[in-house]
């Protein structure tokens, strides 16, 4: 795993978590990530170029634009690779993340706007964390079928170790921000961030090996 | 936050916020609503699941272009690890103090405050700063004091209100801290605010006003206006 936030996550248990189907996006992704795989890059680019094209032709009307796009957005995709994971949602709206945020970034400096905001403020950053809790069958298509409930997750919950209990009572139950929770516990929005996230991580396996 | 009235985004509106095709400054005022309304993030959640998955299933332009050297290209560059990237990227201002009171602001307004806020006194106990976000619209701050009442007036174009902290009223109700606004050029308002209230508001820009009396205030048009009245007299 290329996050170093999670410690407490053995190789089985990284295991458990990572994609099955070896021809799926999410797959390629993490091969791209792990292994600098340029196959897996490569089917990659074959899947998204032509996606990531329509899009830049949506926002921009414009051919070279667009062309410029899929080389900004790819690059993108293979220099971050390594640090997507499952938490952060689907390949296909991580990628869609990396497009819609480097084609407005694009824009903007074309039309010599000031830089004072980017992309990356604008759109929300911690979504992958937010969605993190869809259980893993959700990931694949079988929506619907495994809805975790607040109190599901609650009752999970309890098997976790203190300090990543109380973290995600605040976030997820509390629905308090990540600020405001940091705050209350009186722990730095670092530490917060990473037991949110090693929280979330084993939540998941949790619930992904009982439903 | 209030009840009585609808103070949030429209879902067409959400919509092109999660597709990217607003301008900047009505991205930023949404994405400040957004971190502070989650009825409003939860919608976001699901439109931007529909949008990636009829981006991912719609229709595909062919591209008229070899990307097999692009390819090659890529992958010689080195890759990101956890590492190099700061776990957030914390803005210096987050607050802003306004008299006795200080108020936390949203991430993107705190970004978008980081150069400074040169705060310029109007009529009635308002007090606005500038935010050169871009050039489609015209966004600032506006803090009135407590006890403040702005004059009537009327909008061109559209105006965003977002309130941050306090409340104020018209004649259509009181807003509270999160609460979205929307007036076109139809509504005259005077607003008031008892206890005070700092907003973000974003405006389009006076320069695409086109239509009716702003013609008038056209320098050129002006002129034209006065030579066919002289004309006809
Ligand atoms: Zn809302």
């Amino acid at each position: 795993m290329p996050d170093t936030d999670h410690p407490a996550v053995d190789s089985s248990n990284a295991r458990s978590l990572a994609p099955v189907d070896p021809d799926s996006d999410e797959y390629l992704l993490v091969e791209t990530g792990n292994s600098q795989s340029s196959k897996a890059f490569n089917r990659l680019f074959q899947r998204y170029s032509s996606k990531i094209y329509a899009m830049g032709m949506k926002l921009t009307r414009n051919e070279q634009l667009s062309k410029d796009l899929v080389q900004e957005a790819m690059l993108n995709v293979w220099r971050k690779a390594r640090l997507y994971d499952l938490d952060r949602g689907t390949a296909q709206s991580w990628i869609f993340t990396i497009a819609r945020n480097r084609c407005f970034d694009m824009l903007r400096k074309l039309k010599r706007q000031p830089n004072c905001v980017t992309a990356d403020d604008i759109w929300p950053q911690d979504n992958g964390s937010e969605s993190a809790l869809l259980p893993e069958g959700a990931l694949h298509g079988e929506q619907g079928s495994l809805v975790a409930e607040a109190s599901i997750i609650a009752s999970y919950c309890k098997q976790l170790p203190e300090p990543q209990q109380a973290v995600i009572e605040q976030v997820y139950i509390l629905d308090r921000t990540h600020d405001e929770a940091a705050e209350i516990l009186k722990i730095p929005l670092g530490t917060l961030k990473s037991r949110l996230r090693l929280g979330v991580a084993k939540l998941r396996q949790l619930i992904g090996i009982d439903l | 936050m209030n009840n009585d009235l609808d103070c949030h985004p429209a879902t067409e509106m959400i919509n092109k916020y999660v597709q990217g095709s607003l301008p900047t400054g009505w991205n930023v005022v949404l994405s400040a609503h957004l971190e502070l309304c989650q009825k409003c993030r939860q919608e976001y959640g699901d439109l931007e699941s529909a949008e990636v998955l009829s981006w991912s299933e719609g229709p595909v332009e062919e591209v008229a272009n070899d990307f097999s050297d692009l390819v090659a290209n890529i992958i010689q560059h080195p890759q990101q690890s956890a590492a190099d990237i700061p776990l957030s990227q914390e803005s210096s201002i987050t607050e802003i103090h306004m008299l006795d009171h200080s108020f936390t602001l949203p991430r993107v307004l705190a970004k978008a405050a980081n150069d400074g806020l040169e705060w310029k006194k109007l009529a009635g106990g308002i007090n606005q700063a500038k935010v050169n976000i871009d050039t489609e619209t015209q966004c600032e701050f506006i803090y009135m004091s407590p006890g403040s009442q702005t004059p009537m007036h009327r909008h061109q174009g559209n105006e965003i209100t977002l309130v941050l902290d306090g409340s104020f009223s018209d004649s259509s109700g009181t807003y509270e801290a999160a609460d979205f606004i929307i007036r076109n050029n139809n509504d005259e308002h005077q607003p008031v605010s008892e206890e005070g209230c700092l907003c973000f508001a974003v405006l389009d820009s006076p320069l695409t006003f086109t239509q009716g009396l702003a013609r008038l205030f056209n320098p050129i048009n002006r002129f034209k206006f006065r030579k066919t009245i002289a004309r006809q007299s």
